[in-house]
């Protein structure tokens, strides 16, 4: 295949001082009349806090809705898992936050990896959130005058995070659900559960619509409308063992960029530092817990290598508070990146604890000697308990362990700043898309950002564009729907008819391995290119040697299970070469060729500060990359510091 | 009344709010039955006079409305139950083939699962009763007295001699027992029914349904009990009062 | 921790769909670690039956900490097992002694009607959220967040209501297959939370209607739900979606 032209990037950012960008997008975009909208029809794929916050407002304002689930129930997206908060711009604790702020800390969160525009307006938002939310009956925690009470989370200076006890996602999800299902009642939308998204339909260029597999009867369905919002979520799952849900997985993405639509920076991912560790090999997933722990536990391993001595024998002088001492002035409450690479790092030098030596103590000895066990309780008695129920170990009585483990990915499908993708029609929302934290996230932003966009973003830019398409009939007869259809069953067919000696969930297992020996906290050229060698074999042998049980027309997990690992394997390559190319360390992304002298991440400004957009083209060639300049107009890069 | 009847009785929460006022209306009056009873331990002369008073009250009216509300309640309550049992059935056709208990929190008890029985045993208790005394065997059969020179029906010599018998003795005993079965659970649930339950409302309502049931069921057992081992059966004499009379 | 595995006898509810006749089947699984999860535990019997060419067992899970609802089974005859405040996902096979017999049964009730095996179809809990499950306002039609003050004890009462999860545990235990816990949750946050003031008389009499032609049994009190509860959500709930009701009918009444 010749090179392919290259495509230039429009990120469609509309002109003026930053602070302005967003009205003036408001005021120049095109409206649909209230009386027209009915006859457009959107196809939210996904239902967490994205997709269901938008098809809820969509509906609200006329569109006609097509809102695909892949669960029973729009209930059950994994942003319910979200313990800890939502960050807003609030400034109701008088502690000097502001919209610039929250914007400011965000770029630098994300290491100078992100776009400015998007940044701005989502911390421009971020209040207009946190108003709805709580009008939504939401139970946030509050202060006894009946106000709302924020917290510090995730290292930020400012108390800007609000809560509903450890189940933040939960409650905000479920305001969202409601929303939904509001419409649902009202007819304004089309709740389809137990959907999987297998394709993306185009028609002249344009996103026209999904086929999706029904998870009950098997059969193979056809969803059209004038566009497509994708709300997926994330594609941690690649490295078989995190902290996001069993059915969290990347193939609606995945096959969009099959189609077309650029996928950026795939290498930045998010490894959180308090998880518990892996116990064992028949483990399906690892549990977070909520990094509001780091504000009372103090981290340590032993001084010596190999102390194979309790806790509680290891006298003070013989531990190392590393966080401490490496970040004298943020200590325990570092980045999740620096905490996490830190912990891997301690863990290297054969300092590690428990099974293997792959786990860090989180100690709340000196918070319970200080505060007393009551307030401690108070404050994390349901994380405890988790961790107890877990590890079956006491914390009150011995120090926690944790490990870091994949819990998000800050890459996605490219998309400008209407978050639409290269593909005409198809909008990208929530953790789908790269847009907004960088090479890191910080804590609290993932629910912002979600909400963010289908609450506030989409509503806008969606009507901008079908204003401009106009409503012309869309049929699910079109010959490209015929074709996607069958692309999918042949998918499907094939996979049944290997029946091969290994199982799915070897190859993810195995995948899984590969991703977080050689692509996960700290990389280097020839571990990657190594990952890049293992993965092809795996794919090939994955393609003749899979054994997927169960028949197409039924109720099947393993087969469903399948098409996601044949996914992965795909975009764990992709994830390997991002990284590859990407010579500087960032944020998430470690590489051990570009540390400072004393290890932190060294950024190269100079060569890298763009963004890593990824074009398929077609099965067996090389993806190519496109770079989106990220010129930083208001900020200037700094290294990040946190000592 | 029929529509209300009617309308409340289509909702679930309805049914429960029915059941709840009928239930706590029966335990109004078992209550008064019970404190009624007791003046059979004063004698004979007590006990008539009570039951003499109870038929003369309002001019005799006082019985009537008394007996049509009881009966309303009564059938509603029964209706209800008998509902919510059959809907039961509907609601889970295929059962679990191992039974277990949650434990902890749960008021799931004996009671609770057995309140259709307990309901259907008091409700035949109820025919029987009524067919025992209040249309069992009275002047015309030679149960008479005379109550401030008049005669009147000797319901004390009646009761007496009833539990004198083992079976009836027995079969009261065992039917109060179901009383006390169907009270822990129904008068606690009643309050929940009808709204009336909270973190420190419900465990005191709760206590107060079992002394209530306990009161009530030993209450009224005690009686038959008490009558068939301690109490002799009075002469029928007083016949003569008769010819007194004109 | 515990390296060397158990042997456990696993009986398990296999149903091919909806209207076909199931029974229980029995399966033992050998080397299983005391960490593992119940629904780990299955995982690994599944793989077996993958590579023995047998249709492995259908259940459900998602988040596999507790939080999603998407898992339920009933396990030795309680929903989502014997240990209190939990869900299925959230058991450890340390809870069940080394050889013994654990009986894994879908959750069951007329208006969750099986799909496969320990699948089962919760939808009507969707139906009856959105009949009012909800605060109707529009997005951006939102007041200042602190336009209106939420004392602290009703936000943290609210709390207790809205941490349901949707799992259907409630309605799996409850002897009746009654839905109160679940929408007296729901209709007690939204009670509770002044913003859901406005519309509260029409949410509650709409919940109710739909849950009862969803075809859920009508509560008799035996608060087996709150047991089984995996957030230990507490049946004054379903007290004040009773109090709410009878609020709601004398207004329709009175006018």
């Amino acid at each position: 295949m010749s090179d392919p032209a290259p495509i230039t990037l429009d990120p469609r950012i509309p002109e003026g001082p930053l602070e302005h960008k967003w009205d003036t997008f408001k005021q120049e975009a095109k409206l649909v009349a209230p009386a027209n909208r009915r006859k457009y029809t959107v196809v939210v794929v996904g239902t967490g806090l994205a997709g269901a916050s938008a098809a809820a407002s969509l509906a609200e304002m006329g569109y006609t809705v097509k809102s695909l689930c892949i669960s029973d129930s729009p209930r059950r997206a994994h942003s319910i898992a979200a313990q800890g908060g939502i960050n807003a711009a609030k400034n109701y604790q008088n502690d000097g936050d502001s919209v610039w702020r929250l914007f400011y800390d965000t770029i630098k969160g994300g290491d100078f990896r992100s776009r400015e525009a998007n940044v701005y307006r989502l911390a421009q938002v971020s209040a207009s959130i946190i108003d709805h939310c709580a009008a939504q009956g939401i139970p946030f925690a509050r202060e006894y005058g009946g106000t709302l009470s924020n917290r510090s989370f995730g290292g930020a200076q400012v108390s800007r995070t609000f809560y509903a006890r450890g189940q933040t996602g939960q409650q905000l999800l479920l305001g969202a659900y409601g929303a939904l299902m509001r419409q649902v009642d009202e007819g304004n939308v089309t709740l389809y559960p137990r959907r999987e998204m297998l394709d993306l339909v185009t028609v002249d260029g344009r996103a026209r619509g999904v086929v999706a597999r029904n998870l009950v009867t098997g059969a193979i369905e056809r969803y059209s409308g004038h566009a497509v919002i994708l709300a997926t979520g994330g594609y941690s799952t690649v490295f078989h063992l995190s902290t996001n849900a069993v059915n969290s997985n990347a193939t609606a993405v995945w096959r969009c960029y099959k189609r077309g639509a650029l996928f950026a920076n795939p290498c930045f991912t998010q490894i959180h530092p308090t998880c518990i560790p892996q116990a064992g090999d028949g483990q399906s997933k690892l549990t977070l817990m909520s990094e509001s722990l780091r504000n009372d536990g103090r981290v340590w391993v032993p001084k010596l290598k190999g102390d194979q001595r309790p806790p509680a024998q290891i006298p003070e002088d013989e531990r190392d508070y590393y966080l401490e001492r490496l970040y004298p002035s943020f200590g325990n409450l570092v980045p999740r990146d620096i905490a996490s690479r830190r912990a891997k790092e301690v863990c290297d030098q054969g300092r590690g604890v428990g099974p293997g030596g792959l786990s860090v103590y989180l100690d709340f000895a000196d918070a319970v000697k200080r505060l007393g066990e009551p307030v401690i309780r108070s404050r994390y008695a349901n994380l405890f308990d988790m961790y107890h129920e877990i590890t079956n170990e006491n914390p009150y009585q011995v120090p926690m362990r944790i490990y870091p483990a994949p819990h998000y990915t800050m890459g996605g499908l490219w998309v400008d700043y209407h978050l639409m993708s290269t593909i005409p029609g198809l909008f990208v929302a929530g953790e789908a898309n790269f847009s907004d934290h960088g090479a890191n996230r910080l804590g609290a932003s993932a629910l912002m950002q979600g909400l963010a966009d289908g609450y506030f973003v989409l509503p806008y830019t969606i009507g901008h564009y079908l204003a401009g398409i106009g409503p012309g009939a869309v049929a699910d007869k079109d010959p490209a729907f015929d074709v996607a259809e069958r692309g999918v069953r042949e998918d499907v067919s094939r996979m049944l008819a290997v029946n091969g000696s290994r199982t799915v969930r070897e190859f993810w297992h195995d995948l899984g391995r590969i991703m977080w020996n050689k692509v996960g906290m700290s990389r280097h050229e020839k571990g990657l290119s190594e990952a890049i060698a293992e993965i092809q074999s795996l794919r090939q042998e994955f393609a003749k040697n899979v054994r997927v049980s169960g028949a197409e027309g039924d109720f099947n997990k393993d087969l469903e299970f399948a098409g996601r690992v044949s996914d992965y394997l795909g975009l764990g390559e992709l994830m390997a070469r991002d990284a590859l190319q990407r010579r500087e360390s960032c944020g998430g992304h470690f590489r051990d060729e570009s540390a400072t002298p004393e290890g932190e991440a060294l950024r190269d400004d100079d060569h890298f500060t763009y963004v890593a957009a990824w074009r398929y083209r077609g099965e067996g060639q090389l993806p190519d990359m496109q770079q989106e300049p990220l010129p930083f107009e208001r900020v200037h890069p700094s290294q990040r510091s946190y000592k | 009344m029929g529509g209300v009847l009617g309308g409340c009785s289509t909702s679930s929460i309805g049914k429960k709010i029915l059941s709840a006022i009928t239930g706590l209306g029966m335990v109004l009056f078992v209550v008064g039955h019970l404190a009624g009873n007791l003046t059979l331990l004063l004698g004979a002369e007590a006990f008539n006079n009570y039951a003499h008073f109870l038929k003369h009250l309002m001019h005799g009216a006082f019985i009537y409305i008394a007996e049509a509300g009881l009966l309303l309640f009564f059938f509603t309550h029964i209706w209800m139950g008998v509902t919510v049992w059959l809907h039961k059935g509907r609601a889970r056709e295929e059962g679990y083939e191992v039974a277990g208990n949650a434990g902890g929190e749960s008021k799931k008890s004996l009671s609770s699962l057995t309140m259709i029985l307990s309901g259907i045993s008091l409700a035949i208790f109820v025919v029987i009763h009524l067919l025992h005394f209040k249309f069992g065997p009275a002047e015309a059969q030679g149960y008479l007295t005379t109550i401030d020179g008049q005669p009147a029906r000797d319901l004390y010599r009646l009761v007496i001699e009833e539990f004198h018998k083992p079976l009836p003795t027995i079969a009261y005993v065992a039917f109060m027992l179901f009383l006390g079965l169907h009270l822990r659970h129904g008068f606690w649930s009643a309050f929940q029914s009808l709204g009336v339950g909270s973190p420190r409302l419900t465990p005191a309502i709760n206590t107060a349904a079992l002394i209530l049931a306990l009161v009530l069921a030993i209450g009224f057992l005690a009686l038959p009990v008490y009558v068939y081992f301690g109490v002799d059966i009075p002469a029928a004499t007083r016949v003569v009062a008769l010819e007194v009379g004109p | 921790m515990t390296t060397n595995g158990h042997t456990y006898t696993l009986k398990v509810w296999r149903q091919p769909g909806a209207d076909r006749p199931g029974r229980l089947a029995t399966y033992t699984v050998t080397g299983i670690s005391p960490d593992l999860s119940l629904l780990e535990a299955l995982d690994v019997l599944n793989e077996d039956l993958i590579r023995k060419g047998e249709d492995p067992i259908a259940f459900e899970s998602d988040c596999r900490e507790g939080i999603c609802g998407q898992c339920g089974i009933v396990v030795n005859g309680v929903a989502h097992g014997s240990k209190l405040g939990c869900t299925t996902c959230e058991i450890r096979m340390r809870e069940f002694a080394p050889g013994s017999t654990i009986t894994l049964e879908p959750f069951r009730a007329t208006a969750f009607p099986i799909i496969k095996d320990l699948v089962i179809n919760r939808s009507a809990f969707d139906r009856i959220i959105a009949r009012g499950g909800y605060v109707s306002i529009n997005t951006g039609a939102a007041p200042e967040a602190n336009a209106i003050p939420v004392a602290r004890d009703l936000a943290e009462k609210a709390m207790d209501a809205a941490a349901c999860i949707g799992c259907g545990a409630c309605v799996a235990a409850c002897p009746n297959a009654s839905a109160s816990l679940f929408v007296g949750a729901k209709v007690s946050q939204l009670a509770v939370m002044p913003q859901g003031h406005a519309e509260r008389e029409r949410r509650v009499t709409r919940m109710v209607a739909q849950m009862d032609a969803e075809g859920f049994g009508n509560c008799s009190n035996h608060g087996e739900c709150e047991a089984v509860c995996p957030k230990e959500i507490p049946i004054h709930v379903i007290s004040r979606m009773r109090r709410e009701y009878i609020r709601a009918s004398v207004k329709s009444v009175l006018g």
